[in-house]
């Protein structure tokens, strides 16, 4: 479903000159496997992730998503792809204040090219407990609660792979495993791939699949042996 | 969600600075609205009835701007007048003989000829009847020869062939309604105003009176020579009805000199609301306003006054009595038919009565060498002219001095009267109006608009330049959800748009309220109604930009296509918004979202 081959990507430094941030030989996720990212800060995870998304450019290398290469694709396009095979739940949530819970989940689905079905929207808010919150602004609601609605929102367009940047790191240690349990079992429902990355052990330790970014990440473990 | 819900929801989210934009915008459309119907309204106004049922409008020299608005739209400060005998030039003889009869000049033809007969009277030979007879015929054809070569009395007009008439006004006194705090100029006139002028040359459309209502005669069955009739809105704003009398101010009201007139006039009748300036004027009858002691203009050589005065002491009101003795006396004799002017310019505090007989009325009427006119409003023959080439030969004709020549039947004239007189095209005047001062003013109208829009535009730029740095963060969210740069523009674009229709909307709303809040005072002082729902009149707004198609069939439908100017407002707000809503549109559209997600 998912597909990395020797992928490269470098920052230009404000004096001109390049810096490496990731050099994936190989990264690979099945269609509906659910694995948790780890690895220090500064790794180039959060990278990885807009790379998948689409979000940023590769310097060289492939990346498939459900057979698709998005390198060799516009921004465009790569921006209909985004909407159309990807969920992304952000660590601070990115619910727009200006919209309800159900139309931040509706506007999830507005970029996407198929049909809007308010009654997906709704259908998945139930789902997540939030039924009752549909036309609450943001700032009502708990931050249990946005988090829910930013999964709902992730998943609103029946995305291929659900991508969740350190989605705990806002929550309290009550509401963590609900948000992590949430996440893993509307992916499993959904048939949804997921790929979590944290920097939470207790989290980690939950998924059969851990992927360590300083083990995948040649440019990392190159600077951990010249340490 | 389409886009422009996103954008609602955007700019309802910043609902303060969306309010404040909108609010701003709204000023200012609110101000260019009011301006431009009212303005619009008003110059149509003024353009359509520069054709009102006469082409030439002949006054005393001087502005020829001044008399077509004083005559026309009874605007500006009254102006001077001229005398009545022009009036006469443009009658035929069944008109103008029983006028100049009632002249000083016959009446002292009339003494020349009483002196005559007394001296034949005196030498005549005892006995010799058929002398007599003969002596007495010889006297009356040589007055009868006089009569005729002095005032020509069996002859039409000088200018009567040319028109198909020519209507007296008189201005100068005003009629005051306290209640409503404000005045109309009175109009004396005769029944001709009513009769023939038409509202509109086209359609030949004449005034029409509310029910019960009907025209005065010149010489009233039932009001004598002081019936009245009420303009639509001087009848709305007084709420006087046919049968109230009334009183009318000479002179400029507030003004030093100005007092009430004693004498009342009644009103016959109320016109149908016409839309012209007209709707804002009370008529009198000439003749009555000329009854009044103030308008009685003093004569130069007043031998003929004094000579009759000297008859009568102690002048009193007429009464019914009067009457009597009038016809008990036998009005075929001809001396005292005519003791009139002396008895009204004696007549200060004396109130004339409405209902009373012609014979008294006449024995009131004021010499025609004393009295004045302020305008002629003349509609030139119209029979085999249909290009109007009449009213060109008589306009250089009346404007050279011609009129001046039809004075000299008689040797009464009153002191420092005015005897020029000016001929002019009222059309031509309203032109001149629009060429050199509301022209100009439209141009200054429109910078107005321009800056306004300009100001409007920058308020736009400025309430969402404003709420730019958080956006940055939304607009990478968007993207991140898969928006594309276009989306995230588009919605720019659409806030830009909405703040536009929202403002130009309020603002349209808001002019047009102000239009009604202030109609009143403008239809006070134009005469043109304006209220909420009154739109600026279609122009040919495309004109201009004809040139640039050449003489294509476009070009000719940009010249013909009219459409009022406040139509093209909202429109012209949302391509304004789209102008300044790019800049806010390309930035959203250059948002790094990597970056912007992060922060």
């Amino acid at each position: 479903m998912l597909r990395i081959t020797n992928l490269k990507k470098s920052f230009v430094q404000p004096d001109g000159q390049r810096t490496p941030i990731l050099d994936v030989p190989a990264f690979e996720l099945a269609a509906g496997e659910q694995s948790v990212l780890i690895g220090p800060s500064g790794c180039g995870k959060t990278t990885l992730l807009h790379i998948i998304a689409g979000i940023v450019r590769v310097d060289s290398g492939s990346v498939k998503l459900d057979n698709i290469e998005l390198t060799k694709y516009s921004e465009a396009a790569r921006d209909r792809i985004r909407a159309d095979k990807l969920g992304y739940v952000f660590q601070t949530f990115n619910l727009l204040p200006a919209f309800s819970a159900l139309e931040n989940v509706l506007l999830g689905m507005t970029f996407a090219s198929g049909r809007h079905s308010g009654s997906r929207a709704r259908e998945l808010l139930v789902r997540v407990g939030l039924g009752h919150r549909l036309s609450s602004r943001p700032s009502t609601l708990s931050v249990g609660e946005q988090q829910r609605v930013a999964v709902a929102r992730a998943l609103a367009n029946r995305p291929k792979l659900l991508l969740a940047d350190e989605p705990t790191a806002n929550v309290d240690p009550k509401n963590q495993q609900q948000v992590i349990d949430l996440i893993r079992n509307t992916c499993r429902e959904e048939g949804v791939a997921l790929m979590i990355v944290t920097h939470s052990m207790e989290v980690a330790n939950q998924f059969e699949r851990v992927d360590r970014l300083e083990e995948l990440n040649r440019v990392v473990a190159e600077l951990r042996e010249t340490a | 969600m389409n886009i422009f819900k996103i954008a609602f929801r955007s700019l309802q989210f910043r609902l303060l600075g969306t309010t404040l934009t909108v609010l701003s915008m709204a000023l200012g459309v609110m101000m260019v609205v009011s301006v431009l119907s009212v303005y619009g309204l008003v110059s149509e106004s003024f353009r359509s009835n520069s054709s009102f049922g006469f082409n030439l409008l002949t006054g005393a020299r001087g502005g020829g701007l001044q008399l077509t608005l004083n005559s026309v739209y009874y605007l500006s400060r009254p102006i001077e007048n001229i005398p009545y005998e022009y009036y006469l030039a443009f009658q035929n003889a069944d008109v103008r003989e029983p006028q100049l009869k009632n002249s000083l000049a016959y009446r002292a033809l009339e003494l020349e000829q009483q002196t005559a007969w007394a001296e034949l009277q005196s030498q005549s030979l005892p006995g010799m009847v058929g002398w007599n007879a003969l002596a007495r015929g010889l006297v009356d054809d040589a007055w009868s020869r006089r009569q005729l070569e002095t005032m020509k009395l069996e002859k039409a007009g000088l200018f009567s062939y040319y028109v198909d008439y020519a209507i007296p006004i008189l201005l100068g006194d005003y009629f005051e309604v306290p209640s409503a705090d404000r005045s109309f100029r009175v109009c004396a006139t005769n029944r001709d105003f009513f009769d023939k002028l038409v509202l509109d040359i086209d359609s030949d459309e004449h005034f029409a009176f509310e029910e019960g209502g009907r025209a005065f005669d010149n010489n009233d069955l039932n009001v004598g020579y002081f019936g009245a009739i009420l303009g639509a809105m001087a009848a709305k704003q007084s709420g006087l009805k046919v049968g109230d009398q009334i009183q009318v101010t000479h002179g400029v009201p507030g003004e030093g000199s100005s007092h009430l007139h004693e004498q009342y006039f009644e009103i016959t009748g109320i016109l149908k609301t016409t839309g012209t300036p007209n709707d804002r004027v009370v008529f009198v009858n000439l003749e009555g306003f000329y009854l009044i002691n103030d308008h009685i203009k003093p004569i130069e050589d007043d031998s003929m006054l004094k000579g009759v005065s000297e008859d009568e002491e102690n002048p009193k009101p007429p009464t019914d009595e009067d009457d009597e003795d009038i016809f008990a006396d036998g009005l075929d004799d001809q001396v005292s038919v005519a003791p009139f002017g002396d008895k009204l310019s004696d007549r200060d505090g004396i109130e004339l009565p409405m209902r009373t007989s012609d014979e008294t009325l006449s024995r009131y009427a004021l010499p025609i060498e004393q009295r004045e006119i302020t305008a002629l409003l003349i509609r030139t023959r119209r029979e085999g002219d249909e290009y109007g080439t009449g009213a060109m030969a008589l306009q250089p004709m009346l404007d050279g001095g011609k009129l001046e020549s039809s004075l000299n039947w008689s040797s009464f004239r009153p002191i420092n009267s005015q005897t020029t007189a000016q001929c002019v095209f009222p059309v031509q005047q309203v032109e001149t109006l629009f060429s050199f001062f509301v022209d100009p003013a439209r141009w200054v109208l429109l910078g107005l608009t321009i800056l306004i829009c300009v100001v409007s535009g920058l308020s736009i730029l400025v309430g969402i330049y404003n709420s730019m740095s958080q956006r940055h963060h939304e607009i990478a969210v968007m993207r991140a959800l898969g928006a594309r740069r276009s989306q995230v523009m588009s919605i720019m674009l659409a806030e830009a748009i909405l703040l536009g229709v929202a403002g130009g909307l309020v603002g349209w709303v808001a002019g047009h309220g102000l239009n009604a809040v202030l109609g009143p005072m403008v239809e006070n002082q134009t005469g043109v109604p304006v209220s909420f729902w009154d739109f600026a009149p279609p122009e040919p707004v495309f004109s201009g930009l004809a040139p640039l198609f050449g003489d294509s069939s476009f070009a000719n439908y940009l010249v013909k296509f009219r459409v009022s100017p406040e139509l093209l407002l909202i429109p012209g707000l949302v391509l304004l918004a789209i102008v300044v809503g790019v800049y806010p549109a390309v930035s959203a559209y250059r948002t790094d979202v990597a970056k912007s997600l992060g922060k």
